[in-house]
């Protein structure tokens, strides 16, 4: 038998052709092809950065125009500060002024974090490849929960004077006194209307 | 009465140690014979078509029904909270995560692994396979290496046909049943799979096809009897297949996401 010309060879070779086909497709459509994309590195600097993990997206303006690369600690000497260094990597057509404003923001219910650049206005002074852009830090959930703790109990102060029946708000709302005068008034004034033309007479 | 029960227990381990010892030594004999020459390859693409090309049909049509019922199960649930769209991630990762691998392996180990224990067990009960020996041919190298070399070969390549058609099934429930876009459909696939999802997949399914193999030429060398311990065999193979794959599946789950993540 002469090797290569049979049928069965045939068949095997379209079925091994197809399926490295998909293989291909698979290979290409999940790597995207924004890894061969051109573009550029940058470092934006951070005193918190509440989680962001490699690869989650960087919106500039609202649009992913990339990707964190690398998340790094550094100690600042000059204001004896332990910072985070993010290596962002940003598509080649994006040019980030150097006034804009970098935040961690959260993405949804699921709380994927991400990058988020507004852009500034002078795009005379641009943020080259390579170079750093502080951003500002994200406030830290449990400062919030502290904030949000502050309030709830001065309302909480708020709430049991008022069901202690103190303060104004507490009489208004549990002394019928208040009410009573104004219905014995009300029915006064509907049984006498005159008596709001009627003029008391001032002493003198 | 207590006794009899340490002895049957005891008789059913000695027999799956005899078993573990079979399968390990074929195992070896046939790693051995393949990379020994002479290298037969026509006998391999035979196997290969066997396993592959004519396996791909009712592979096709059990992924793209696979693909229909998953994305239909996640939609009502997923419809009751508002997020539709996490079909598509949902579909193409167990897809290509579990169940297209798994279940390639189930239904070539049915249809392919049973046809080998069944003929290589008539041919063992025919005494041909003592014919091939005393033609000093081993039965090792001219039976069981073709079959081992195709269906380790065969397998991933069904996979590969499985993830794509299982994907496209949840394609078609989500595009033209639930009216998500099919741009946003493949968008959220491709984001939601990575590189890691698709080889852990493909690379289970070698060991699948190894498993299938070995198991059925082990059962098929082993048969006694007559045409009913052929048959018996056969169920055997199956069994244990079946069996085995899924061990093996939750061992490179485990390796693979818990102890190397």
């Amino acid at each position: 038998m002469i090797f290569g010309k049979t049928k069965l060879e045939l068949k095997v070779g379209i079925f091994v052709f197809i399926g490295l086909f998909i293989l291909a497709v698979f290979v290409l459509s999940i790597g995207g092809v924004k890894t061969w994309a051109s573009g550029y590195k940058v470092n934006l600097i951070f005193n918190f950065v509440n989680g962001v993990k490699r690869g989650a997206p960087v919106r500039f303006a609202g649009v992913d125009v990339g990707e964190v690369r690398s998340i790094k600690f550094f100690h600042a000497p000059q204001d004896l500060k332990t910072k985070v260094r993010i290596v962002c990597w940003l598509r080649k057509d994006v040019s980030v002024p150097l006034d804009s404003v970098v935040w961690i923001n959260t993405l949804g219910l699921l709380g994927e974090k991400y990058v988020e650049i507004m852009p500034g206005r002078d795009y005379k002074n641009i943020l080259k490849p390579g170079h750093d852009l502080t951003g500002e830090d994200p406030i830290p959930m449990n400062e919030v929960m502290k904030e949000a703790k502050n309030i709830a109990d001065n309302i909480n102060i708020g709430v049991a004077r008022i069901i202690n029946k103190e303060g104004t708000v507490g009489k208004l709302l549990f002394d019928d006194k208040i009410y009573n005068e104004l219905e014995a008034a009300v029915t006064d004034i509907r049984n006498n209307p005159w008596k709001l033309f009627w003029k008391t007479k001032e002493k003198k | 009465m207590l006794t009899r029960f340490f002895i049957l227990v005891g008789s059913r381990l000695i027999s799956f140690m005899y078993f573990l010892g079979g399968l390990g030594t074929l195992a070896f004999q046939t790693i051995y014979l393949t990379f020994t020459p002479p290298f037969k390859k026509d006998r391999v693409f035979e196997q290969a078509k066997k396993a592959g090309y004519d396996s791909l049909p009712i592979v096709a049509l059990v992924s793209l029904f696979i693909g229909f019922i998953f994305a239909l199960q996640t939609a009502y649930f997923m419809q009751r909270i508002g997020s539709e769209i996490y079909i598509a991630s949902m579909v193409a990762l167990s897809i290509v995560r579990e169940l297209g691998p798994v279940i390639t392996a189930l239904i070539v180990a049915g249809r392919v692994g049973a046809a080998i224990t069944a003929e290589l067990g008539s041919m063992q009960v025919t005494e041909q396979i003592d014919a091939l020996e005393t033609l000093a041919a081993n039965p090792v190298k001219y039976l069981v290496v073709p079959r081992f070399l195709a269906l380790s070969v065969m397998l991933p390549l069904l996979t590969l046909y499985s993830d794509a058609i299982g994907i496209l099934g949840g394609y078609i429930i989500c595009v033209f049943r639930l009216g998500i876009s099919s741009s946003m459909y493949i968008k959220v696939t491709t984001e939601a799979l990575f590189y890691k999802d698709l080889f852990t997949g493909l690379f289970k399914t070698i060991f699948f096809g190894m498993i299938i193999a070995l198991v059925s030429c082990y059962e098929g060398f082993n048969v006694q009897g007559g045409a009913e311990g052929v048959g018996q065999a056969t169920t055997r193979s199956v069994v244990v297949t079946f069996i085995m794959i899924i061990i093996a599946d939750c061992f490179f789950t485990a390796m693979f996401y818990f102890i190397f993540p």
